[in-house]
């Protein structure tokens, strides 16, 4: 580590260091890592407010007098919970998507996962993102962190022309063509012209996966 | 009636101590360990009946803690506990013998379900 800071100081070397993974892999390691450990205090938390429940109940109801309040508020705490626990599992699937360049994808469980990480994007236009998925996998072969890099610009590009409603997120195949339906209820035929016909999402209609496509 | 002895092995002492707390008022005799070094000593001397044994720990991992509990007595029962979803652990500790397998955080309830069931299998392998 000396040797670095000497070198780096110097400017006369330039320092490499030799290692075998890009920055993608490494941030997708490190946030994984976390993931792990966040799960580890929602344990522990879980645990706690279980063991609270549990000295509740042992206790009668007239030698407590504010029992009912506590065992609510312990199920908010539970809820709560169980909120953490779905947003941890989310972020470590998205964490390993740079694990493979390539990879088998079910795109039901790609969206499903990208609805919750994009939720609240979309919570802040007062959006609600909704999916219906495919009854049977629909398996692509694609790069998983560009396929949600796509996915999600579209789903960018559509919140910043519009405002509340529902956007729903609709996997599907048509004709051998497996694609993302995208539809946004409260859309009008001027912000659709606006979308449609713009660049980004002109390339992202030619994703090598399928498309996605916008409808009202 | 003959009571449960578990084993939870984690290097979470706060979870672990607090599950424990748990599952005594549930009627159950509960040791607790936070290595795989210290769980093999109370395999040795306790002899507990069902063990539940965190994957990702320092040291001895979960699964080669699962082997040495195997090598010493086939007969208890381990329920693998892990913090992530993913099954590989999951299927590469059930060939090496574990009984079941959890992920955290764990329901109270369902550990219990387990619990009995290790428990039921033990008495059955006596």
């Amino acid at each position: 580590m000396n040797l670095l800071l000497n070198s780096m100081k110097d400017g006369k070397n330039t320092v490499k260091v030799n290692n075998n993974i890009n920055e993608l892999t490494f941030f997708g390691k490190i946030t994984a890592s976390m993931t792990h450990e966040i799960k580890n205090v929602l344990a522990i938390i879980q645990e706690s407010s279980g063991l609270l429940e549990d000295i509740l109940d042992m206790s009668e109801s007239n030698e407590f007098t504010h029992k009912d309040r506590f065992i609510s508020t312990l199920g908010r705490i539970q809820t709560q919970i169980q909120r953490g626990i779905d947003i941890t599992s989310n972020l470590n699937s998205f964490a390993h998507s740079p694990d493979n360049a390539l990879a088998k994808i079910d795109l039901n469980e790609l969206v499903q996962n990208l609805s919750l990480l994009a939720s609240r994007f979309a919570r802040l236009k007062r959006v609600s993102l909704v999916t219906e998925l495919s009854d049977t996998p629909l398996i692509v072969q694609a790069n998983s962190v560009q396929l949600q890099m796509d996915i999600f610009s579209a789903l960018e590009m559509l919140l910043q022309h519009i405002e509340n409603g529902t956007i729903k997120m609709i996997p599907g195949k048509h004709e051998d063509q497996i694609l993302l339906h995208l539809h946004y209820d409260l859309l009008t035929t001027d912000q659709f012209n606006i979308i449609s016909t713009s660049d980004q999402w002109q390339n992202l209609t030619h994703c090598d996966w399928g498309r996605i496509k916008l409808t009202c | 009636m003959e009571e449960l002895n578990v084993l939870l092995v984690d290097d979470e002492q706060e979870f672990v101590t607090t599950l424990a707390e748990r599952l005594e008022i549930r009627n159950m005799n509960v040791s607790v360990a936070m290595d795989g070094e210290t769980a093999l000593g109370i395999v040795e001397n306790e002899s507990p009946q069902v063990i539940v044994l965190d994957v990702m720990m320092p040291g001895l991992n979960g699964l080669d803690v699962l082997e040495r509990i195997k090598s010493i007595d086939p007969k208890i029962q381990v329920i693998l506990l892990s913090g992530h979803g993913s099954t590989k652990d999951g299927i590469k500790g059930l060939k090496l013998g574990a009984f079941d397998f959890l992920i955290k955080p764990i329901d109270i309830d369902e550990l219990i379900i387990k619990l009995n069931e290790g428990w039921k299998k033990y008495c059955e392998s006596q």
